[in-house]
Parts: C-alpha cells; sequence; structure tokens
C-alpha cells in the first residue's frame, strides 16, 4: 500500500511517503507560521526522490490533532484535496498517538503533551506493549498543574515526550520516577505508522466525516445584548 | 483560450466553489456561513476557520457535478490569496493547492478584491477596462479606476468603516438584525428616502468615504424623534438611512466616471446588492450614457465563480502560482 502521511498539527511540520512499512521519503520544517508554504512543496519533492507520480497514491494520513487549529486546518485541507481527486481515503490519526508511537520504551508509562496554547495541553496515557504502545486514556486539555498530579498519583517509572520545553519550568520536579524526552513534536513517520494501523482494520471515516479534533468550542459567547438589541420599532 | 478552471473562495463567511469556463460560470455553489454567525452579532474568524473545513469536499463536488466537468476537463485550478481572514483563507488556499497539484494542473492565487473587479465578466461580454468600479462590502469600501487587467488606480477608500459595516452598526440600532444591509433593504421598501436628510459625509474629498459619523446621527436623531413623539414610520427612516449611504456611493463613484472618462462602470461586494444602490447607479449611467455593468446581486456577494473569471484570465496569461505560495491577509489592490 503506497500512502503520503502528513502532519502540520504542531510547530513542526512533516510529510512522508510510506509504502506498506518502508518509509521511502519524508521532509520537515520548524516554523508554526509556515506549514501552508512548506506542506505542497514537500510533498512534491518526496514524490520526485520515490518517483511516484500523484495518481500512485492509496491513502492519504493526516494528523487531525489535537495541536494548533490552523496548522491542523492547513493539514486536512491539503489531505482532503488531494484525496478528493483520485476518490482514496482520507485516514485521520491523532498527534498524541503519533508521539507515543515514537518514544516507545521497553516499560516505562508513557505521557504525551502537545500545547494548545492559553496554558493548557494535550496530554494522554499509553502503556508499552510488545512492538508498540496502547493509548490507556482519553486525550483531555489540562493545565499543567493537573499533569503533573497525574503523573504523581501513576505508581512506577514514566515518559513525558511532546512539547515539554513549554510546561511550566520546574513543574516535575522532585519526581524522579518521571524523566522528559523526545520527540517534542509529532513526526509524519510515526503519523503514518498509527494511520496504517487504522487503514489496515478499516478504522477510518468517510472522507466528508474527517473533522479536526479540536477538544474546545471556538472561543466566542453569544452576544445577546447585539442579538436582542430592539429597535424603537420593537426587535427586528 | 478559454481555460476551464476550478475556483475556490474562502476568505471570509462563504465556503464558495465554482467551474469557469473563460468568463462562462458553469457551476457558482456556496455554503453561507450566515446563520452561524448571526447569534454572534458579526462574523466570528474561528467559526467560519471551522465550517470551511467541513463543507469544501463536498462543495466542490457539488460544483463539478453542476458543471458537468470531469476533472479530468480541467486546465488550472484558482483560490483566494487575500485579502481576508487568515484561519478562513488558508482552508480553500490549502484545498486548491492540494487539487491543482494532485492533477498536476497549473495553480494561480487570485486577489480577492480583483475578483470582485472582474465578476462583471460573468454576464458582460464587454465590460473592459478601462472602468470605473464601486467596491463596498463588509469589509472594504473603494472606488477603482480599471486602466486595465491588473492596473488597479485606487482613487478612494474609506477612512473609518466601511460601507457594509455601516449598515451592520444601524441595522442594530434600529434592531433589524445581522447582516445589516439585506435587512435595511427590505426595511426600506415603500419608504421616503427624503423622509429624513442624514448627512453625507467628506463632501470635499472627491473620491474617500466616512461611515462612522452617520451612526451618531441617527442614534441623536431616533432619541430626540422618541422624546417629541413624532417619530416616522420605520420605512421612512431606513430609507432615508439607506439614501445616506448609496447617495456618497454612487455620487463619488459617478464623480469618478465623469473625471476619467470611463464608458464602463461596474462594481462589485455585497452592499452593490443593495436595490436602491442599483436604481440610482442605472440612473446615473444614463444621464451619461455610460454602460452599467453590475451583475446579478449573488455574483456581487462573496462567491468563487469571480475568482474563476480571474483565474482563467491569468492562467490564459501564464501567470502560475508557486507552490510554496502563501496566503496574504492583508493584500492590497496594486
Amino acid at each position: 500500500m503506497k500512502f503520503l502521511a502528513i502532519e502540520t498539527a504542531t510547530p513542526g511540520a512533516s510529510v512522508a511517503l510510506v509504502e506498506d512499512a518502508t518509509t521511502l521519503a519524508a521532509a520537515s520544517r520548524i516554523d508554526r507560521l509556515g506549514h501552508a508554504t512548506f506542506l505542497v512543496p514537500a510533498i512534491d519533492f518526496c514524490f520526485h526522490q520515490v518517483g511516484w507520480s500523484p495518481s500512485d497514491l492509496e491513502a492519504v494520513v493526516v494528523d487531525v490533532g489535537p495541536g494548533l487549529y490552523t496548522g491542523i486546518r492547513v493539514g486536512l485541507a491539503t489531505a482532503q484535496g488531494l484525496a478528493a481527486a483520485f476518490g482514496i481515503p482520507v485516514v485521520p490519526a491523532v498527534s498524541v498517538d503519533a508521539l507515543a508511537l515514537e518514544a516507545r520504551t521497553g516499560h516505562r508509562t508513557i505521557w504525551t503533551v502537545v500545547d494548545v496554547r492559553r496554558g493548557e495541553f494535550a496530554i494522554a496515557r499509553y502503556r508499552p506493549v510488545p512492538g508498540g504502545v496502547v493509548r490507556d486514556s482519553s486525550t483531555e486539555l489540562v493545565k499543567p498543574e493537573v499533569l503533573r498530579a497525574q503523573i504523581e498519583a501513576r505508581p512506577g517509572q514514566s515518559l513525558v515526550v511532546g512539547d515539554v520545553a513549554q510546561l511550566p519550568e520546574g513543574l516535575l520536579s522532585g519526581l524522579h520516577r518521571a524523566k522528559m524526552a523526545k520527540p517534542r513534536y509529532p513526526y509524519a513517520v510515526a503519523l503514518a505508522e498509527v494511520g496504517r494501523g487504522r487503514y489496515e482494520r478499516d478504522l477510518y471515516p468517510a472522507p466528508d466525516d474527517v473533522r479536526p479534533l479540536y477538544l474546545r468550542e471556538p472561543d466566542v459567547t453569544i452576544n445577546w445584548a447585539k442579538i436582542r438589541q430592539e429597535g424603537p420599532w420593537g426587535s427586528g | 483560450m478559454n481555460p476551464t478552471v476550478l475556483a475556490f473562495e474562502t476568505s471570509c463567511d462563504e465556503t464558495a466553489v465554482a467551474v469557469v469556463r473563460g468568463t462562462e460560470a458553469l457551476s457558482n455553489v456556496l455554503s453561507s456561513q450566515v446563520d452561524l454567525h448571526a447569534r454572534f452579532g458579526g462574523v466570528v474568524p474561528e467559526v467560519a476557520a471551522r465550517a470551511h473545513v467541513e463543507s469544501i469536499r463536498s462543495l466542490t463536488h457539488q460544483a463539478l457535478n453542476e458543471a458537468g466537468v470531469h476533472p479530468a476537463d480541467l486546465d488550472g485550478i484558482a483560490a483566494t490569496v487575500g485579502p481576508g481572514l487568515v484561519g478562513a483563507l488558508l482552508v480553500g488556499h490549502s484545498f486548491a493547492k492540494a487539487t491543482a497539484w494532485a492533477r498536476q494542473l497549473p495553480f494561480v492565487g487570485i486577489d480577492h478584491m480583483e475578483g470582485h473587479l472582474m465578476a462583471p465578466r460573468l454576464q458582460f461580454d464587454d465590460f473592459a477596462p478601462p472602468a470605473i468600479a464601486l467596491l463596498a462590502s463588509g469589509g472594504h469600501s473603494q472606488i477603482v479606476h480599471v486602466r486595465d487587467w491588473g492596473d488597479y488606480e485606487v482613487l478612494g477608500h474609506t477612512i473609518d468603516d466601511a460601507a457594509g459595516e455601516a449598515f451592520d452598526k444601524l441595522a442594530r440600532v434600529m434592531g433589524l438584525g445581522f447582516p445589516g444591509g439585506p435587512a435595511m433593504d427590505a426595511a426600506s421598501d415603500g419608504g421616503d428616502p427624503a423622509a429624513v436628510a442624514f448627512p453625507r459625509a467628506l463632501p470635499d474629498r472627491p473620491f474617500h468615504f466616512s461611515f462612522s459619523g452617520l451612526k451618531t446621527s441617527v442614534v441623536t436623531y431616533i432619541n430626540k424623534a422618541q422624546k417629541s413623539g413624532d417619530l416616522p414610520p420605520l420605512a421612512d427612516v431606513a430609507a432615508s438611512i439607506q439614501e445616506a449611504i448609496v447617495d456618497v456611493l454612487v455620487n463619488k463613484t459617478f464623480k469618478a466616471v465623469d473625471e476619467t472618462g470611463a464608458r464602463v462602470v461596474g462594481g462589485g461586494g455585497g452592499v452593490l446588492a443593495n436595490r436602491r444602490l442599483r436604481h440610482r447607479f442605472a440612473e446615473e449611467a444614463d444621464k451619461r450614457g455610460v454602460q452599467v455593468a453590475l451583475p446579478d446581486p449573488v455574483l456581487c456577494t462573496d462567491n468563487a465563480a469571480m475568482i474563476g473569471v480571474a483565474g482563467a484570465h491569468w492562467l490564459s496569461h501564464g501567470r502560475i502560482s508557486d507552490w510554496a505560495e502563501n496566503v496574504d491577509p492583508g493584500l492590497a489592490l496594486t
């Protein structure tokens, strides 16, 4: 199976071309605002390197978040455009899974952290199994103190990966069972592996139903004053 | 050469996709978010961007189906590159670039305002430079001298609120709801546009507009009229407010026609859908014997057919955007 993985949910953007379990080409760039300028040129580069033509694609894997909304939408819109052109599936994968898969270790509980701004982080917990990881929690948005409390409450050794540099300094100080590690950002190669698993087990929705995983409502409040304001002639 | 172009417009609150062949719209579909934003009293950027990414794929399918065009018959892809809301622009632009790359078709990014300038070509074969065009919407109000395609002189613009923004604010004062332009147009039915003489701003600056003072005048007038108990009927006040906005837009546009000697006058933007403005445009043009090229209201408000006609124009002139092109939220006509 030939597929493309698109990762733009964090400041680290990357793409990978994968055939079955083999990565044939990948490109990456760290630039929070540059996803739209990076993505298609990077895809074009990788296809040229590998010698594929666009119509060789059989599926597109895309990171639907959690992460930076605009980046996620650039990735998803690009994936939708590519997939719609050939009528192939869009396989959604989540950022925290890609991080955990890349960080897999022998024994530690893995915590993945994605900065979603406004003082909150998307976190999820994983347990290592032979050949991979299994998610043991839902993905939730929390304040850093909650992450610390959860790690503290968990017996055994922990590995915290992802955008840990954005966590408050000293958040895990004194917590010797936990250590921080790479990767900082999810990478398209790991995302491809997550997506391949879902594709092979038919665990993906119809393309029109692939949605970003925002985990938050838009930050607006309904302005009742503006809506309900009645004019001198009554309400409109 | 009449290239067949698939075009996308997502600069604000309409997700729009069209198929255009040369200057003919084969399809022109959109998913309006008006109802989505009405409860917030204005367009919310994050809400707009979310809605775009949810509907763009199925709208593309619909646009191709309605046009009866197979993707293999396309000659190029166009998308709005700016100005607009960055998160909204990126959805259409990214989807368009990916579609173009997948089919190995040329892609061109189009200035939204140039799209409005070229929209009359969809319905008026002889709409060509030199021309004067009025662009007026919720975000812009400007008079443009179209010296040639791609050679635009902005003669004047608003120094504060856009005309559409003025309609929104005034409709709110009157209790008419959002968006204000269509609401004011409807409320003016049967009203006397001369009932109340609201001020016309900036008489000394031939092509510039100012609309922010009008709200104060209207509020002051209504308060006084309510106190004295002689508040005129809603239709008269609405028609008078509408006239105050339309009057300056039309008079200054036709002053530009007179000064440049242009023989054709066009326009675009949601405010150009206003019935009173269209009527006044026709009147003023008749007096001078110049041609009016105002497209149907659906082509004045944001749409993708206008991006398609501009895209077809530039692609046939060999303009192709780089795959690395980014959106430009602050893009201005030059």
